[in-house]
């Protein structure tokens, strides 16, 4: 769950992106002082072959990296094509742009400001995590995985 | 005046594509020469050089009715040996991929016999004996109506069709049954169709590039293509007839 205090904002891509361009994407964004949380959205890319025939093999997948954000290594669970951000205040949103031009020079991109991430649990959250389920990640991760979010350093 | 069809209405280059595709007599450019065993690898159905299995013994060999219209209708290969009935799908991307869905049961039921196409929103499935489905599916990767990147030979896990393309110009496939070769400039299948490892990769070859995309896709698109409104004629046509509809639905007393 988010704050409706904090002002969110999303970039969408052109293309879906790859996984280095992923990593020096959000390299750029962690050294801009303010932003409380990151989701990256896109088609899901799972480790074994969720239904069909060949259900249970395993998926090698060439945009499934493990990718270095900061200190951090985090593997990619999805094709990156949208990623949504909360800030701590609006004043930051003019440094997004200048970070997403120094990466994305071949193809274009969109920096929308609105609201994305989800404030309150919906009924459907209810129906398939039940009521005891960790509010604060609810919209962000599915809590039945288990992974939880991943903590950058912050630079402030 | 004999009838002669027209195929599909439209003025622009896309309604230009579809008419060919759609005309039997339009013979279908050939691109790129995968070979049968290839073809039969990406499916995935038997290995190749294997016998065909049956699902019954062939015409020649058991008892048919009497029946008038079996005598008028010629079995084909497939049919007369009693082959299994197998089936390849298609996904094929919205940005300017040659074939799309509706158009290739379109097409499939002008050119080929025996089959069975199922036509969804983002895929085409297309069902019939394995050795015509060999026959038809070797025609449909080697012609104009296959892209390397933009269209896609999957079983199953299809999702693709209306995702933006990655920055390699795929379309998403979260199998990734075929993967580009930067070095080459060649997509090679690794999967066969459902998603097993292939032993040896297929090459399908390489990409076709924009301007090709753009002057034989047949999906209007307003972004990368041809915008749907720029054509009058196909409007014109699909006003008409959603008017028609209408009209129809009151059930109108003359």
């Amino acid at each position: 769950m988010t704050e409706a205090t904090f002002p969110q904002c999303r970039i969408i891509t052109e293309r879906l992106l790859n996984p280095e361009t992923t990593e020096k994407l959000l390299n750029r964004l962690v050294l801009i002082p303010g932003i409380r949380r990151m989701i990256l959205n896109g088609p899901r890319l799972p480790v074994t072959v969720p239904y069909g025939p060949a259900k249970g093999c395993p998926n090698p997948h060439p945009m499934r990296k493990v990718i270095c954000i900061g200190d951090q290594s985090i593997e990619l669970q999805t094709h990156v094509g949208t990623i949504l951000l909360e800030l701590e205040s609006r004043e930051i949103i003019p440094a997004l742009p200048s970070a997403c031009e120094e990466v994305f020079t071949s193809f274009s991109f969109r920096i929308q400001e609105g609201r994305y991430m989800k404030t309150e649990p919906s009924l459907v959250d209810y129906a398939k995590y039940g009521p005891h389920a960790d509010k604060t990640i609810i919209g962000m991760v599915d809590p039945k995985s288990h992974s939880g979010p991943v903590i950058l350093q912050g630079i402030k | 005046m004999a009838y002669k069809p027209q195929y599909c209405p439209g003025q622009t280059i896309v309604a230009d594509n579809r008419r060919k595709q759609l005309n039997p007599d339009h013979k279908l450019e050939k691109i790129r020469d995968v070979t049968d065993k290839d073809v039969v690898l990406i499916m995935g159905h038997r290995a190749p050089g294997s016998a065909y299995k049956s699902a019954h013994p062939p015409l020649s060999e058991q008892q048919e009715p009497e029946c008038p219209i079996r005598k008028l209708v010629t079995p084909t290969d497939g049919a007369k040996a009693g082959d299994r009935v197998r089936y390849i799908q298609f996904a094929d991307s919205m940005y300017n991929a040659p074939c799309q869905p509706y158009m290739r049961s379109y097409l499939e039921a002008y050119r080929f016999r025996g089959i069975d196409p199922g036509t969804l929103s983002g895929r085409q499935i297309i069902e019939c004996r394995e050795r015509d489905l060999e026959k038809y599916a070797k025609e449909l990767v080697n012609t104009e109506l296959f892209d390397p990147a933009l269209t896609g030979a999957r079983g199953a896990t299809v999702h693709g069709h209306s995702l933006r393309l990655d920055e390699n110009g795929m379309m998403f496939d979260m199998l990734q049954r075929c993967v580009l070769d930067k070095k080459a400039g060649v997509v090679k299948y690794v999967k066969n169709q459902i998603g097993e490892p292939l032993d040896t990769e297929v090459k399908v070859g390489k990409p076709m590039d924009n301007k090709w995309l753009k002057a034989h896709t047949t999906i209007y698109h307003s972004l990368v293509g041809t915008a749907y409104r720029d054509d009058a004629e196909l409007i014109e046509y699909i006003q008409r007839i959603h008017s028609l509809r209408v009209k129809y639905g009151f059930m109108p007393k003359e």
